[in-house]
């Protein structure tokens, strides 16, 4: 068990920049989640950790040991890999053993470990079947088994869960779960499904661009966004957003004002600002009591419908002239997430309310948050 | 095309399940069935093929057994397909008689080739790791200049190699009697293992670059070093490339005559190979065809044997569903 830090690390392929000074601090025993979208350096960052590849500057620390210049085998790193990369010539036993047999640990100390692994992931009477042999769901666990055998001080996951079936990873994802909670390790894994990321860590770093753009809790992250990408990165659906500018009476754009003290709120009048708010903290005009501090009204048409059982969502367009995007949401369209048993129809016009408690302000410029709740 | 219209007869005569009863000549009516069931020129083209092959292969095997039973004093009388006697203690004399130990001579050869399979399969899968798995600068002109070795003729070499080996050093004294390689097994080792070198190099390098960095990074993980995971992950999944590259080897090496012959004196206790062997049931006033050519028989059966045995082992498909891609 060990924290692990990165310190001004930077990646270059060529000029290629894939991670940029990024410091990170995962502390002992703590479930961190590396997340962001495809390319964004997550899987650099790493690499790195584990010294399959080098930082082009900085280092890395396992505990208070530097690292940096030491090859993967001396890390005390255990790491379970997004294609498995189970060994295809060995069966089950040898795969799991592989690294205890390396360390030249006697007979009977690897026969005990490979049995309690094998035991934590469920494997037991598998031992000697062959990869080929076996479903995905079994190869990961032994991928898992094979990294907890060792008894690392830090497991590395790289997408482990992102080749499986959608409901098998949620059994994966629970399984994970419990393992940490076993094992007691530092656990620091690699996704760009914010879902996973947001249900079984401690904490989440947002990466884009090989920036670090926020580290902190997953329900910080999800309610405080520091900036405007984690604010779209993390929740589904996403965030809704408005381009305007603040105003004397608050914020005003083509399709939505909001009133409010500029000052009291950091806002320049004359200010780009975006305007986020989320779909279950719209409400509808007579449903305003639900909300804890509701806004003025906003008048849209409902487009398209979406039930999703235990909810509705409804995309809302709020002028006549905007287009439905292909894409998602374009400017002027609002999402909001309705009861089941609301009487609502495509082609209706509805009347809105926002929760102002959960209204998030950004500086367009900067993409900073100026404010999660405007007062 | 309006309904009315006739269609064409070609589409009618292809509706039709039998062929018109027409009066055709043998040939005629064989090239119609052809056509009309294609598989069977198919079969029949690979069946032809297939043993025209092997007669031109195997029929001069047939031959030289036809030679090697047949006694040296009736060579003349040997058929196309029939011996002119039946005598087979050729096939003890080469070993006994005439005070030629030919087992001798396919013993060094044996051994030569396969010292120099070993260190060739050994330097190549170092290479092949190199080229096939890493990025570097200058990655494409190094591969061409491997390639290049291999273009130039062994006699290129020769007279330098020659020369070479025939100096004495003082350094190599405690190994070897005199100090120089000559007419030691490493003077035919070292060039032919340098020049057959780059073939594996290339088979090596398109086999181990289609390994998967992840088992690479796993068993770097798990407590290997590079040099560790290519030959416990990548060399036991390349098996096929592996043997394909050391059965060319073995077989080139094997039968190499150019260097086996002048890099040594032609004594067998001098590491003179094979090809000697056969070369000295060729004698000042008489020529033995029929211990040459028992000589040849036994002395390809090492190399029938080994690709025997390496085909069973190369079994392609091992990697399939070791990783979801």
């Amino acid at each position: 068990m060990a924290s692990v830090t990165l310190d001004h690390i930077t990646k270059a392929y060529g000029n290629e920049i894939a991670v940029e000074d990024m410091n990170l601090e995962v502390r002992d025993s703590e479930f961190l989640t590396l997340v962001g979208p495809s390319g964004c350096g997550k899987s650099t960052t790493m690499q790195t950790i584990a010294g399959l590849t080098q930082p082009t500057e900085g280092s890395v620390y396992i505990g208070d040991r530097d690292v940096t210049n030491k090859p993967p085998k001396d890390r005390g790193i255990a790491m379970v890999f997004q294609n498995i990369a189970l060994f295809p010539h060995m069966d089950v036993y040898d795969n799991i053993s592989f690294g205890l047999r390396l360390r030249k640990y006697d007979q009977e100390e690897i026969e005990k470990r490979v049995d309690r692994a094998a035991e934590i992931v469920q494997l037991e009477g598998m031992m000697d079947r062959m990869p080929s042999e076996m479903s995905g769901g079994q190869r990961q666990r032994v991928a898992i088994a094979r990294a907890i055998v060792r008894e690392p001080d830090v497991f590395l996951m790289d997408e482990p869960l992102a080749n499986l079936d959608a409901e098998l990873r949620i059994h994966m994802r629970t399984q994970l779960q419990r393992l940490h909670r076993e094992l007691d390790t530092t656990i620091i894994y690699v996704t760009h499904d914010q879902a996973q990321a947001m249900t079984m860590s401690d904490r989440i770093a947002v990466i884009n661009n090989g920036n670090l753009q926020q580290v902190d809790p997953p329900l910080t992250c999800y309610n405080t966004p520091d900036n405007l990408f984690v604010a779209r990165f993390i929740g589904s659906p996403a965030m809704n957003f408005f381009h305007g500018e603040g105003a004397e009476d608050g914020f005003d754009s083509e399709y939505i004002q909001m009133e409010f003290d500029p000052d009291a709120n950091d806002v320049d009048v004359g200010q780009d600002i975006v305007l986020g708010i989320r779909p279950e903290d719209v409400y509808l005009e007579r449903n305003r009591s639900e909300a804890t501090r509701p806004s003025n009204t906003i008048t849209a048409k409902v487009d398209v419908l979406e039930p999703m059982g235990d909810e509705v969502f409804s995309y809302l367009v709020l002028g006549s002239d905007v287009e439905a995007s292909a894409e998602g949401r374009g400017e002027g369209q609002l999402l909001l997430s309705l009861d089941p048993q609301t009487p609502v129809e495509e082609g209706q016009e509805i009347e809105v309310v926002f929760d102002q408690d959960n209204v998030h302000l950004f500086d367009s410029a900067s993409e900073q948050a100026i404010t999660h709740r405007i007062v | 095309m309006s309904e009315s219209e006739p269609e064409h007869p070609d589409l009618a005569a292809q509706e039709r399940s039998e062929e018109p009863d027409l009066d055709r000549g043998i040939v005629e009516a064989w090239a119609a069935k052809m056509i009309s069931n294609p598989d069977r020129a198919y079969k029949a083209s690979f069946y032809v093929a297939t043993i025209f092959f092997l007669v031109t292969t195997l029929f001069p095997f047939y031959w030289l057994f036809m030679v090697a039973i047949t006694p040296s004093n009736s060579i003349g009388d040997v058929g196309v397909l029939t011996p002119g006697g039946f005598n087979p203690e050729a096939f003890i004399d080469i070993f006994v008689g005439f005070g030629i130990p030919f087992h001798r001579y396919i013993f060094n050869s044996f051994l030569i080739a396969t010292v120099s399979t070993v260190l060739v399969l050994f330097v190549a899968s170092l290479a092949g790791y190199v080229f096939g798995r890493l990025r570097f600068r200058g990655k494409t002109p190094l591969l061409l200049i491997v390639l290049v070795v291999s273009f130039f003729p062994p006699a290129a070499f020769f007279i330098p190699l020659n020369r070479l080996f025939n100096q004495n050093f003082d350094v190599l004294r405690p190994l070897l009697a005199d100090g120089s390689l000559f007419n030691t097994p490493f003077a035919i080792m070292i060039p032919v293992s340098a020049l057959y070198l780059p073939l594996s190099i290339f088979i090596l390098m398109t086999f181990y670059s289609q390994i998967p960095d992840g088992l690479e990074d796993a068993a770097r993980v798990e407590g290997t070093t590079r040099l560790g995971a290519l030959f416990r992950v990548i060399v036991p999944l390349s098996a096929p490339g592996v043997a394909t590259a050391g059965v060319l080897t073995f077989i080139t090496v094997y039968n190499e005559y150019f260097f086996s012959s002048l890099m040594t004196s032609g004594d067998p206790q001098k590491w003179a190979p094979m090809l000697e062997g056969i070369l000295a049931f060729r004698g000042q006033y008489e020529v033995l065809f029929n211990l040459m050519a028992a000589a040849s028989i036994v002395a390809v059966l090492p190399v029938a044997i080994l690709v025997i045995v390496a085909q069973e082992k190369i079994v392609s498909g091992l990697t399939a569903g070791a990783l979801k891609e």
